[in-house]
């Protein structure tokens, strides 16, 4: 058993208190507290070691990254000492050298390998790209490659601006060429073209190891080529390839690394983590490391109903073995999280308190300070065991009690018990100061007849008296859908006061209820119930409570959301015309 | 950071329609210097056998550099006038032109060398014309596109602008600085 740092100021002087700090200690020791589980020893991270799942620049991110600079102070050499000239020479002295083993052979194949970087095959390729990242849903990927050619295509145009260099002097060229020399539009063209097919296409593993030596060879031959047909000088193929490599190797290992954003051909949401390979043993160390768990397997659970984050079953060493609900929240889940509530508060106008997180550890906090305090309160739900780093400031994972035996509410049997204990509930929520605001079936799962809260991510302390009325109209829905209106309110009555009831049916609205709520309200409604029309003529009437809320930032975020959208279409077009796309 | 991020990647989409046409850096005046000499250069080796290569002397109050697209075989720049509109001149380089239906006209004194020829399209309001100057191994072309309103005084100050760059000079310039350029007169290896 080995003693954490900090033990000893638990200590006190005499031989109770000795005990009494012992059994805390021991508490701490265990902040997992099952029966039978087996526990390790806890390790803090020293300052030089790696966390459990690094970024991952790589090896040849960085070695790119050192060219970027390399080429950068080059560049303001060239600029600033009177070396230009040369250079020239030196480079069409071996423009020339090298035309002296031009055959008519050889030439068919160079004009042939120059096609590489030509304007056609590069668009069709990257519409190919384009295409293929629609079809699969990969908007980040679309995102990054577009983002990148148009990065990669606007510098080669300013360097072009800034020092348009004339084609080689002093040997004969013999092939096509188009603009100004440096940098090399149609290598920096083929660059960004491969380097977007191999980060945005292919499968990490043996076809991305292929890709790579393929696309190496590919800009390879087509140097050659320009260089045995004398359309381009070495330094402006050189450049070019830097720019065409360097920064969108840059970009996708920052924006997409392959462990939050794996290119994978596979059905399922695209907000799900790959729980396997390193992303996996990352887990299980993180959680020896920072739990004290013994983490016998992961397996993804429960990804049908969850799109703001990863979860996972964690069955950890104990006699018997335990198993552990697990949430691993990314930044792809804060980002998601974030165009969703711009999306709302455009569409809705801001609702109370939907403001985004600032980064994933503070949502991920967040959401383990709420399970605690809705434990603290007696709020019956999973107990969190606290959350563990996998990577600084991008992954988090959330690991609570798992709920074994329950279901969702839409699979069980509600009675009139089932009604009561939900409604309770929801009173007790009310007495706490906490609103949950995602009352939704997904949500709301019954174990031995008694009803239990999940997913409190989206729960609010203090919330305003409207927020605790949505809740209540949201329960009282789910459990109309599972039992009927009449039922429902006859039990709600007997907890809440009609005017309770009244204001909370006034508070909502379409947008105030979950997506799966409305879905499922909408079949019951063809099928000839109207849910919430019901609850609504046996509650007291009341005036609908206004929920949009006009603000400065609501109009300033529409008209900026318009405004990008229109830029978006301009500069789409103006690539379109111009050949970048 | 991350919005720091956002604003260049922003900021670079919306400067990347902006590269895609060229700024007056790359208007092929005639004062031979570092950039100009370079794009001088580039005209001249998108059409080796042409003995000159039209170029800008100065701009007349009014017009602006438009832009440029040289690649091998052809050469265009264009000007902008406040009066005459947007691409109101389109210069061309060109090995050989199509001069059938113009009339040959007497050349001025700076474009001695040459041959000149003018087809008038439309006249005043809406001022349509071709003017050709063909040369040995080449041809440049000065269409002529005004928009409504705008008079012959354009046309002239457009003309004035524009001269000619001789291949020879070009030659005989870089040759100091131990550089060839290939082309008429000049056989490379290759």
């Amino acid at each position: 058993m080995d003693v954490d740092a900090g033990a000893g100021t638990q200590a006190g002087h005499d031989a109770g208190a000795d005990d009494d700090a012992l059994d805390d200690h021991q508490r701490w020791r265990e902040p997992v507290a099952l029966p039978g589980l087996r526990h390790t020893s806890r390790r803090r991270r020293p300052s030089d070691k790696p966390p459990p799942l690094p970024r991952e620049l790589g090896l040849s991110g960085r070695l790119w990254t050192v060219a970027i600079v390399a080429l950068v102070a080059f560049l303001v050499l060239l600029f600033t000492l009177p070396i230009g000239d040369w250079l020239e020479r030196s480079e069409n002295q071996f423009l020339i050298w090298l035309s002296g083993i031009r055959t008519a052979v050889l030439t068919p194949v160079a004009k042939f390998l120059a096609g590489i970087g030509a304007e056609w095959p590069n668009r069709i390729a990257r519409w190919g790209v384009i295409v293929v990242l629609i079809v699969f849903k990969r908007w980040r990927h679309l995102f990054v490659f577009v983002a990148t050619v148009l990065l990669v295509t606007w510098l080669v145009a300013q360097l072009h601006l800034v020092a348009p260099r004339a084609r080689p002097l002093g040997v004969t060229i013999i092939g096509s060429w188009e603009g100004f020399a440096f940098p090399s539009a149609t290598v920096a063209a083929a660059a960004i073209t491969l380097l977007g097919i191999l980060y945005t296409l292919l499968v990490p593993g043996n076809a991305r190891r292929f890709g790579k030596w393929a696309a190496g060879v590919l800009l390879g031959l087509l140097l050659i080529a320009n260089w045995y047909l004398a359309v381009d000088h070495p330094f402006d193929d050189l450049v070019a390839v830097v720019l065409g490599v360097a920064l969108p190797l840059l970009a996708y290992r920052t924006f997409v690394p392959n462990s939050v954003f794996p290119v994978a051909y596979r059905t399922g949401r695209s907000a799900h983590l790959d729980l396997g390979g390193a992303r996996g043993d990352a887990i299980r160390q993180a959680c020896a490391e920072q739990l004290g768990l013994d983490v016998v397997e992961v397996k993804p659970f429960g990804l049908r109903g969850s799109g703001g984050s990863t979860p996972m079953r964690i069955t950890v060493a104990g006699d018997p073995d335990q198993i552990l609900f697990g949430k691993l929240y990314a930044k792809t889940h804060l980002r998601a999280d974030r165009w969703y509530k711009l999306g709302r508060t455009i569409l809705y106008g801001a609702l109370e308190d939907e403001k985004p997180y600032s980064s994933v550890r503070r949502l991920v906090q967040y959401e383990d300070y709420v399970l605690r305090v809705m434990h603290d309160a007696g709020l019956p739900g999973a107990r969190s065991y606290g959350f563990v780093e996998i990577t600084p400031g991008a992954e988090y994972l959330l690991v609570t009690e798992f709920l074994e035996g329950s279901v969702e509410i839409t699979d069980a049997e509600v009675d009139e018990a089932v009604i009561d204990d939900a409604l309770l509930i929801v009173r007790r929520m009310w007495d706490a100061g906490v609103a949950h605001r995602d009352v939704k079936p997904a949500n709301i799962m019954v174990r031995d007849g008694r009803v239990l809260l999940i997913d409190v991510a989206f729960g609010e302390l203090r919330p305003s008296p409207w927020r605790q009325a949505v809740d209540l109209a949201n329960m009282m829905i789910v459990l109309a859908l599972r039992s009927s209106p009449d039922l429902v309110y006859a039990r709600a009555i007997e907890i809440f006061s009609p005017e309770e009831l009244g204001e909370a049916f006034a508070a909502t609205r379409s947008v105030t209820v979950p997506t799966q709520s409305r879905s499922m309200m909408r079949r019951q409604r063809k099928a000839g119930m109207d849910v919430l029309r019901r609850f609504r003529e046996l509650a007291p009437p009341r005036p609908p409570i206004a929920i949009q809320r006009w603000s400065f930032q609501r109009v300033a975020l529409t008209v900026g959301a318009l405004f990008g959208a229109l830029v978006l279409w301009v500069l789409l077009l103006a690539n379109l015309q111009s050949g970048a796309l | 950071m991350r919005r720091l991020g956002v604003a260049v990647v922003a900021l670079t989409a919306a400067l990347s329609a902006c590269g895609t046409t060229s700024g007056p850096s790359t208007a092929p005046a005639c004062a031979h210097g570092d950039v100009h000499g370079n794009v001088l250069i580039l005209m001249a080796q998108s059409v080796p056998s042409a003995t000159y290569v039209p170029c800008i002397t100065e701009f007349p109050a009014g017009w602006t550099f438009g832009g440029e697209d040289i690649d091998a075989g052809d050469a265009y720049f264009w000007l902008d006038s406040d009066r005459a509109g947007p691409r109101a001149v389109t210069v061309s380089l060109t090995r050989s032109c199509d001069t059938a239906g113009a009339v040959r006209v007497p050349v001025e004194p700076d474009e001695a060398g040459t041959v000149r020829y003018e087809r008038p399209i439309s006249l005043p309001p809406h001022y349509v014309a071709d003017r050709y100057y063909t040369f040995p191994g080449g041809c440049v072309t000065y269409a002529f596109s005004f928009q409504q309103g705008a008079t012959f005084t354009q046309a002239l100050e457009a003309t004035g602008a524009l001269t000619f760059f001789s291949r020879e000079l070009g030659v005989r310039l870089l040759q100091r600085d131990g550089l060839t350029l290939c082309g008429a007169g000049v056989d490379c290896p290759g």
